[in-house]
């Protein structure tokens, strides 16, 4: 399994933890802008900028459905595939928010993903620099976010 | 046998500390007791133990399945202040957290009585 690739260095070593705690075979932690801020398990720039827009989307329309249907925004989200299963949920960190995407098979069990991803959070809570650059809003550029962002992550186009 | 029954008659035996009833596959909780002498500020295992359980017994199917022996009939977890027991039922698991006290004997009957009953 490769180690996490970060575009911020604080979120390595949680991210590390989660992976090998849940057994999880890839995820994205990223702003719900899209912009990733680390991933392991992949290998392709184009395949976490893909899921990264997904992520944010969905993240975007499930929140409103929430909002809709029980007055709040839903905190995450679980999806069971014939052989893989996809986890998602929101984290916040020093008033932050950050979505992550993850995918697990059958060497793990949405319960325990669960479990280790409460304590994935506690962790981004406790490790979060306290002087931080303003947390990144949406700047209207979405794509021109996306792509330094996973510039960061695997190195500038044509040197990937 | 229901669920709710389940969770109702392992709990009422002595020594469990609590019982519960998880999905196998997904280590959910689907039906649990009460956490006896459980207090505010000591925070509630049950989500943690459901979970890591069931991951557990799974595991443990795996490794009786290489050695050639089935499935498993009973698993008991010993800790210094306790016991896990699980036992499989299908698509679920039974978990009873007990104290080290307790009579196993009649611990384990009964988790094995529901598992059947379940079938």
């Amino acid at each position: 399994m490769t180690d996490p690739t970060v575009a911020e260095a604080w979120v390595a070593a949680p991210l590390r933890r989660l992976k090998e705690d849940a057994r999880l075979i890839s995820g994205v932690l990223l702003y719900p802008t899209g912009r990733a801020v680390g991933q392991f398990g992949f290998s392709n720039a184009a395949d976490v900028m893909s899921i990264c827009a997904l992520t944010s989307a969905i993240n975007a329309s499930s929140r409103e459905l929430g909002r809709q249907l029980d007055g709040k925004p839903f905190y995450e989200l679980h999806h069971a595939g014939a052989d893989r299963q996809v986890f998602m949920a929101r984290a916040t960190a020093g008033g932050q928010e950050f979505l992550f995407v993850g995918v697990f098979d059958r060497e793990s069990s949405l319960g325990v993903v669960e479990i280790y991803f409460a304590e994935f959070q506690k962790a981004l809570e406790k490790l979060r620099p306290e002087k931080q650059a303003p947390a990144p809003g949406p700047s209207g550029d979405f794509e021109g976010e996306l792509n330094r962002s996973l510039d960061a992550l695997f190195g500038p186009i044509g040197k990937r | 046998m229901k669920v709710s029954l389940v969770v109702g008659t392992l709990s009422h035996v002595p020594g469990v500390v609590a019982a519960m009833v998880v999905g196998a596959a997904d280590g959910l909780i689907v039906e649990t007791s009460a956490m006896l002498g459980a207090t505010d500020g000591a925070g509630d295992p049950r989500k943690h133990t459901a979970a890591l359980a069931a991951y557990l017994y799974a595991k443990v199917t795996r490794a009786s399945d290489a050695a050639r022996l089935g499935k498993p009939a009973f698993m008991r977890l010993e800790a210094e202040q306790g016991h896990i027991c699980v036992v499989g039922a299908r698509d679920v698991v039974l978990v009873t957290i007990v104290t080290p006290d307790a009579n196993l004997g009649r611990v384990r009957l009964d988790m094995m009585t529901a598992a059947k009953g379940d079938q």
